[in-house]
C-alpha cells in the first residue's frame, strides 16, 4: 500500500497526459460528428436517389463493421496498399487517423438517431408551418429542430457516454490514451515497473468524466422539459 | 366578382380518384359548409386550396387572380406557392400548434418571420415586434384566451388549443379561412366554445370554408352548403333548402343518419 | 429547391473525396520525391501487383536511400526496460536498444525517431512505412523471420516460467509443469514453447497481462522473456510474490526491417564495427545486459 502512495504522483501525472489525449479525441469526435451526422442524415433522407443510396451504403458499412477494424484500415491501408503512409508515423498522424475514424463512425450512428428524431416530428407541424407561409428552412430551424433535439437527447446521451469509453479503442493504432498510459506501468514506465493498479485506476477517470456528462446531459433534458 | 373560384379540380392518389371535377365559387363575406361522409374528398379539397396537395387538373382563382392552372406551368412554380398560400388560412383537425412556443408565440411566429423580409425591418425592429404582439394579443382576447397567452399548448385544453390555432390562422389576415373538421378531435363538451368562436367570425363577415360533421352548426352558420359524396359535389345550395328539402337520394340518406340519431 | 440541395450535397461529397484523393497524391509526391524508385512502382501499379517479387527488389534497392533522403530513421518500439524505456521525469528514450539505434542512425547521418507501436501490428507498421524497423528486443521466431528481413542476432534471451514464489520449488523442471494452467502472450516466442511442450495455456494480449493472470491466480503460471522477467517481477514491483524458474529455450534478439531492405546489411556492418571497437559492449554494460551479448 505504501508503494502505491509513493507511485501515485508519478502515475497520476502520466495518466493525466493520457487522459488529455482521451479528452481531445472525445471532443474532436463530438465537434466533427454532430454536424457531419446531420449532413449524412439529410443525405440518406434525400429524394435524390444516388445520394440517399450512397449515404445508406456508408452508414451500413460503418455500422456493420467494428470500429477497431475501421481504425486499422484507416491508419494502415494508405501505407500498406497505396504505398503512401499519408498519416505519418508520429503521434500527430496517429491522432489524426483516429479522429477521422471516430468522426466517421460516430457521424453514422448520430445520423440514424437524427433521422429518427426528424421523423418523429409529426407531419402536421410542417403542414402548419407551410400554410402559415414559412419556408422549409424556417420550418426546420424554428419548428422542427427543437422538437427533434428533445427527442434525441436520451439516445444521444447514450452514444456520447459510449464514445467516452470507445476512445480507448484508439490504442490499437498506438494512440497513447489513458489506458495505454496505465498499462505502460506494468512493463515499466517513468521508473515504475510491474505496477498493475494504474491500469485499473484509469476507470476512475472514465467514471468521473461520465458522471459530469450525465449531469450536463440531464440538465439539457430538463431544460427541454418545458414543452411536450 | 367572386373572391374564390374553383373550376374542374381533379385529384388522384395511387389510381384512386379522390376529387372528380369539383367546381364552386364563394363570395366575399360568405360562409360555405362542406358536409359529407368520411372519405368523400372534403379534406383533400381543402388541402388543394392550401397547396398542401397539387390538383391534377383544374383552376383556382382568388380575387380574379389565377393561383393555379393545371394547363399553365407558370402557376405551379414551387417558389411562388409560399406567397399564394397566404391567401388562405387553414385550421387543422388536430390543431398542430407548435409545442415549444406559448399561445402568444404561436400566433406571432409566422408574422414575425414574414416581417423579417420587409426592407425596413432592421431599423423598425422594436416597433414591428410591438405591432405584431399587440395584434396577437387582440386576437387571443377575441378568442377568450386573455388569461392563457403565456401557456404552452400542453397546458391548454383541446378547445383552448383550437382557439389558439384559429387566432394563429387569423394573424396573417387570409382572404379565406378554411376549417378542416375543427371540432372532431375535441371532447363533446369542448366543441361548443370553438363553434361559438367560429360563429362570431361568421357574424363579422369573415369569408370561411368549413368542413364539418356538426350538421346543426353547418345549417346555422353557413350561407351555402356543399354536400360531397365519393369525390363529387352531389348537391349544393341554401342551407335550409339542402337540409330540409334535399333533392338527391344520396343527400337524403346521409342526412337521415343525423336526424335519426 | 430540394433537388438543388441534394445536388449540392452530392457535389460536396464528391469534392471532399477528390480532395482526399489529391491529398494522398500530394503526400505521394512528397515521399516519392524521396524515393524515386517507389514512385516508379506506384505509377506502374500493374507491374507492382503482377510481379511482387520484383517490386520487393525495387524497394530493397531504395530502402537505405529512402531513409537517407527523408533524413530520419523511424524505430518502432514498445516500452520495454532495459531495451527501450524512459527515465523518470525524462521524455527521452533510453535503453540498450534505444542507444544502439541512436548510434546506428548517426552512422547513417540521419535523425532517429522512436514510435511506440502496438506489438501485434508491427508488420503492418513496417510494411505500411509508418516505421522503418522494429528494434525492441525482438525474438527471432519463424513468424518474425518470414515476415521481415532481420539483422544478425545480437543478444541472447530465454523464455522462462513465472510462478508464485511460495510454490517455486515444486516447478524446477519441465516435467513438473504439465498440470499447470499457463498464460502466455499471443504470438510470442513463449507461446511457441508452451505449445511445443503440449502444455495447457490461455493466450493473452501482452506479457504484462500474462503476469497479471498469475498474480490474480486466474492462471497458475506464465511464460515471458527472461530480460523482461528480470525487470518486472520480484522485489520492489507489484509482482514481489512472483519468481521465475525453468528456462524453456534459449533464443536470440534481432532487428527487423522490411523484406529485401538493404538496411539489414548496413546494420550488420554497424554491429560488427561497434563490437570490434568495444562500444557495443560498453553500451550493454550500461544497461546490465552484457552477459547476453553475442559476438558480431
Amino acid at each position: 500500500m505504501e508503494h502505491i502512495m509513493e507511485q501515485m504522483p508519478i502515475v497520476i501525472q502520466a495518466l493525466n497526459i493520457g487522459f488529455l489525449q482521451t479528452l481531445k479525441l472525445f471532443f474532436i469526435t463530438l465537434i466533427g460528428a454532430l454536424p457531419f451526422g446531420l449532413i449524412i442524415s439529410f443525405g440518406s433522407m434525400s429524394k435524390f436517389r444516388p445520394l440517399s443510396y450512397l449515404c445508406k451504403l456508408l452508414v451500413w458499412i460503418i455500422r456493420g463493421t467494428p470500429l477497431m477494424i475501421q481504425l486499422l484500415i484507416i491508419y494502415y491501408f494508405p501505407g500498406l496498399v497505396l504505398k503512401n503512409p499519408i498519416w505519418g508515423s508520429g503521434e500527430v498522424g496517429r491522432f489524426t487517423a483516429a479522429s477521422v475514424s471516430f468522426v466517421l463512425n460516430y457521424a453514422c450512428y448520430f445520423s440514424e438517431i437524427y433521422r429518427g428524431g426528424i421523423q418523429s416530428v409529426p407531419a402536421g407541424q410542417e403542414e402548419a408551418g407551410l400554410v402559415l407561409g414559412m419556408t422549409k428552412t424556417q420550418i426546420f430551424f424554428k419548428i422542427k429542430l427543437l422538437q427533434m433535439i428533445k427527442h434525441i437527447v436520451p439516445p444521444m446521451s447514450n452514444e456520447i457516454m459510449t464514445l467516452v469509453k470507445d476512445t480507448s479503442l484508439a490504442r490499437i493504432i498506438a494512440l497513447q490514451e489513458i489506458i495505454w498510459a496505465g498499462q505502460a506501468f506494468m512493463k515499466g514506465s517513468h521508473g515504475i515497473s510491474g505496477a498493475i493498479w494504474p491500469m485499473f485506476f484509469t476507470a476512475v477517470y472514465y467514471l468521473i468524466f461520465n458522471g459530469i456528462m450525465t449531469i450536463l446531459l440531464g440538465r439539457l433534458e430538463k431544460k427541454l422539459d418545458y414543452f411536450r | 366578382m367572386s373572391i374564390l373560384e374553383v373550376e374542374h379540380i381533379c385529384k388522384t392518389f395511387n389510381k384512386t380518384e379522390v376529387l372528380k371535377d369539383i367546381s364552386f365559387s364563394l363570395e366575399k363575406g360568405q360562409v360555405v359548409s362542406i358536409i359529407g361522409s368520411s372519405g368523400s374528398g372534403k379534406t383533400t379539397l381543402l388541402r388543394c386550396l392550401n397547396f398542401l396537395e397539387n390538383p391534377d387538373q383544374g383552376v383556382i382563382r382568388v380575387n380574379g387572380e389565377t393561383l393555379f392552372d393545371s394547363n399553365d406551368a407558370a402557376t405551379q412554380q414551387e417558389s411562388a406557392i409560399r406567397k399564394k398560400r397566404l391567401h388562405f388560412g387553414l385550421v387543422f383537425q388536430s390543431f398542430n400548434l407548435f409545442p415549444q412556443y406559448t399561445a402568444l408565440e404561436n400566433v406571432m411566429l409566422a408574422k414575425e418571420l414574414l416581417a423579417k423580409e420587409q426592407p425596413d425591418y432592421k431599423s423598425r425592429k422594436k416597433e414591428i415586434h410591438g405591432e405584431i404582439q399587440k395584434q396577437a394579443e387582440g386576437l387571443l382576447q377575441q378568442m377568450g384566451l386573455e388569461n392563457r397567452m403565456n401557456n404552452y399548448p400542453h397546458q391548454l385544453s383541446g378547445g383552448q388549443c383550437q382557439r389558439v390555432a384559429i387566432a394563429r390562422a387569423l394573424a396573417l389576415q387570409p382572404d379565406i379561412l378554411c376549417f378542416d373538421e375543427p371540432t372532431s378531435a375535441l371532447d363533446p363538451e369542448l366543441t361548443g366554445e370553438v363553434l361559438k368562436v367560429i360563429k362570431e367570425l361568421a357574424d363579422k363577415n369573415t369569408t370561411m370554408i368549413i368542413v364539418t360533421h356538426e350538421m346543426a352548426f353547418a345549417r346555422d352558420v353557413a350561407n351555402h352548403v356543399i354536400f360531397m359524396d365519393e369525390g363529387v359535389i352531389c348537391e349544393q345550395g341554401d342551407p335550409h333548402e339542402v337540409f330540409e328539402h334535399p333533392k338527391e337520394e344520396r343527400t337524403k340518406q346521409f342526412l337521415s343518419r343525423f336526424t335519426q340519431g | 429547391m430540394k433537388k438543388m440541395i441534394a445536388l449540392l450535397l452530392t457535389a460536396t461529397m464528391v469534392l471532399s473525396m477528390t480532395a482526399c484523393g489529391s491529398k494522398k497524391e500530394d503526400a505521394a509526391a512528397d515521399s516519392d520525391a524521396a524515393a524515386t524508385e517507389d514512385a516508379a512502382t506506384e505509377d506502374a501499379a500493374d507491374e507492382d501487383t503482377a510481379d511482387t517479387e520484383s517490386a520487393d527488389d525495387t524497394s530493397a534497392e531504395s530502402d537505405l536511400e529512402y531513409v537517407k533522403d527523408k533524413g530520419v530513421l523511424v524505430v518502432g518500439i514498445t516500452n520495454f526496460e532495459p531495451m527501450d524505456y524512459k527515465e523518470e521525469d525524462s521524455d527521452e528514450w533510453v535503453g540498450f536498444d534505444a542507444d544502439m539505434a541512436k548510434a546506428f542512425a548517426e552512422s547513417l547521418g540521419v535523425e532517429v525517431e522512436f514510435v511506440e507501436i502496438d506489438w501485434d501490428n508491427k508488420i503492418m507498421e513496417l510494411d505500411g512505412k509508418t516505421i522503418d524497423c522494429v528494434w525492441n528486443g525482438m525474438t527471432l521466431t519463424d513468424e518474425v523471420t518470414s515476415a521481415m528481413d532481420c539483422s544478425n542476432a545480437y543478444c541472447n534471451n530465454a523464455q522462462v516460467v513465472v510462478v508464485p514464489a511460495d510454490v517455486a520449488d515444486q516447478y524446477q523442471d519441465t516435467d513438473s509443469l504439465k498440470d499447470l494452467a499457463f498464460a502466455v502472450e499471443t504470438g510470442s516466442a513463449g507461446e511457441t514453447e508452451v505449445d511445443a511442450l503440449g502444455l495447457n495455456y490461455t493466450p493473452v494480449a501482452s506479457q504484462a497481462d500474462a503476469l497479471m493472470e498469475v498474480s490474480a491466480k486466474t492462471s497458475d503460471a506464465a511464460v515471458i522473456d527472461l530480460l523482461m522477467a528480470a525487470a518486472m517481477i520480484g522485489e520492489g514491483t507489484d509482482y514481489a510474490n512472483l519468481t521465475h524458474t525453468v528456462e524453456l529455450n534459449s533464443e536470440e534478439y534481432g532487428v527487423g526491417f522490411r523484406k529485401g531492405s538493404d538496411l539489414v546489411s548496413a546494420l550488420n556492418d554497424f554491429f560488427a564495427a561497434a563490437y570490434a571497437d568495444g562500444s557495443l559492449i560498453a553500451c550493454a554494460e550500461k544497461y546490465g545486459v552484457q552477459d547476453a551479448i553475442l559476438e558480431q
